[in-house]
């Protein structure tokens, strides 16, 4: 008998625990307010989907979550990229700035939280500004650690060809510290997912946490588990198409 | 001084003068009144109330440091489990390595409200998230350190008469070390995210819920004394498994 493919054998293993999960949900008496049936819940998704659901706003909240996920990430970009480059410009500032660095990037930021919400209130700034701390530490790491890994023998081969100053850096550092710099900012726009989507779950004010929390608190448990699945999907997505982006960009 | 000296003390100068504009920035904000005391104290302020805090918040350590190191030590045995089970075999680790770095890479925060839902609003969901959160990045470095055992080595370690825990220990784990303990300093900072959110969103029991209720009830020197204690903890811990990385990283080479 010949193996399945490794992927094939994924999905198979996918399929079964689905299929399991239904059947065990409905032949259990397991209440439907813990537990909901896959069924159930892409049934529910569809509803939530083309707004016969009873969820408030489904739209506009989960437009407002993805909008502050932009607005994070893009900043995180910029910030983290710039930041990288000044930190690797040179030994002294690199050496001065990596020990901070370090320390910042090893709080857990979910602790700078409280504080973010208390300076800035509990609009949508916060779950911007958060969503840029749990995001940005990685971007500036591997840009500064991208700049450095340049072959010095680059900077000198195109000094010797006559490239000057800020033509050196666009032209022969940063292409070579390129690939990175984008692993950099694919990982730091997951890390920004993360931070946005935690302080909505834990603000509950608007967006996807609102409806999560919503569905929660009202005991709509199929709501709660299709609204949570769209959300994990948004995230996969997101998460994926940034892949193929960096994929490309590095060719 | 010479020139040299000069050299190597730069970036310790320049360090300490961004720290000490950066605590001038902080007290002046509020001195000069730009923003309100009610929402930041000053960092002396904050220094003073930190040792009242942490005798007021004693229990609360504890309990959090109980929560972390359960969900931590869960998360890390769990993953070294499954992942040597599944590392085993190269076909069941072609199979399930993308599911469970997938399951780095999704909002668990998500799920939150289901924890909840399923296991109260004691104790339980912190450990459960925090281990949930720890696992992921563990396994995933689990699986990546077996790919570092060069197989020819154990080969040769074979021929040269080794049982199979010899082997494990002179071959196989020496090359696994370096990946397993970056691994642990990736699981330790998501399992302490994990326990935090949790405390956080519970605000029952542990320094979350401390920092909690001092944030709603404006005790704000208080809460930042809250912040300060729980960063140094954290950054403590974390700091020694990052170094510990380092250590083995080099050790290899």
């Amino acid at each position: 008998m010949r193996k399945l493919s490794p992927v094939l054998a994924r999905v198979t293993l996918v399929v079964v625990l689905l299929a399991l999960w239904e059947i065990l949900t409905r032949l259990s008496s397991v209440s439907a307010i813990l537990i909901v049936a896959p069924t159930t819940i892409l049934w529910q998704m569809v509803q939530i989907l083309v707004r016969t659901s009873n969820v408030p706003d489904f739209y506009t909240n989960a437009w407002l979550t993805i909008v502050e996920i932009l607005i994070a990430f893009g900043f995180a970009a910029v910030v983290g990229v710039l930041t990288g480059m000044a930190v690797a410009s040179s030994k002294a500032i690199g050496d001065a700035f990596e020990p901070i660095l370090l320390v910042l990037y090893a709080i857990p930021k979910i602790i700078l939280y409280p504080v973010i919400v208390l300076m800035i209130g509990t609009g949508p700034a916060t779950k911007i500004v958060f969503g840029v701390f749990v995001g940005i530490f990685v971007i500036i790491f591997n840009t500064a650690a991208g700049l450095r890994q340049v072959e010095p023998d680059y900077r000198r081969l195109a000094h010797s060809l006559g490239y000057r100053g800020a033509k050196i850096f666009f032209k022969v550092e940063l292409p070579a510290a390129a690939q990175t710099i984008l692993a950099g900012l694919r990982l730091g726009f997951g890390y920004t997912i993360i931070g946005v989507l935690t302080g909505e779950l834990l603000l509950v004010n608007a967006g996807l946490g609102y409806v999560i929390d919503w569905a929660s608190v009202n005991y709509y448990t199929a709501q709660l588990y299709a609204l949570i699945v769209i959300t994990l999907a948004i995230g996969v997505v997101a998460n994926y198409v940034v892949g193929l982006l960096e994929r490309r960009w590095v060719r | 001084m010479t020139s040299a000296q000069a050299r190597k003390y730069l970036p310790l100068v320049i360090r300490l003068a961004v720290i000490a504009i950066f605590l001038a920035i902080w007290d002046l904000v509020v001195r000069l009144g730009w923003i309100d005391p009610l929402f930041l104290a000053t960092p002396l302020d904050t220094l003073e109330h930190l040792v009242p805090l942490t005798e007021h918040a004693a229990s609360d350590i504890g309990i959090t440091l109980t929560a972390f190191l359960s969900a931590f030590l869960a998360g890390v045995l769990f993953a070294l489990a499954i992942g040597f089970a599944i590392g085993l075999s190269n076909y069941s680790r072609k199979m399930l390595l993308p599911l469970l770095a997938l399951g780095v890479t999704i909002p668990k925060v998500t799920l939150l409200p289901l924890f909840i839902l399923w296991f109260g609003i004691a104790q339980t969901p912190v450990i459960v998230f925090g281990a949930l959160s720890g696992f992921f990045p563990m396994v995933i470095n689990v699986l990546t350190a077996g790919g570092e055992v060069k197989p020819n080595q154990v080969l040769i370690a074979k021929a040269m008469g080794f049982g199979p825990l010899q082997i494990f220990r002179k071959v196989t784990l020496p090359a696994m070390l370096p990946v397993l303990v970056s691994g642990l300093f990736y699981a330790c900072n998501a399992s302490m995210m994990g326990v935090f959110i949790v405390e956080l969103a519970l605000a029952r029991h542990g320094l979350g819920a401390v920092v909690h209720d001092l944030a709603v009830t404006f005790q704000t020197a208080d809460m930042y004394a809250a912040v300060l204690l729980t960063a140094s903890i954290t950054v403590a811990i974390n700091m020694a498994l990052w170094y510990a990385a380092q250590y083995f990283g080099r050790w290899r080479n």
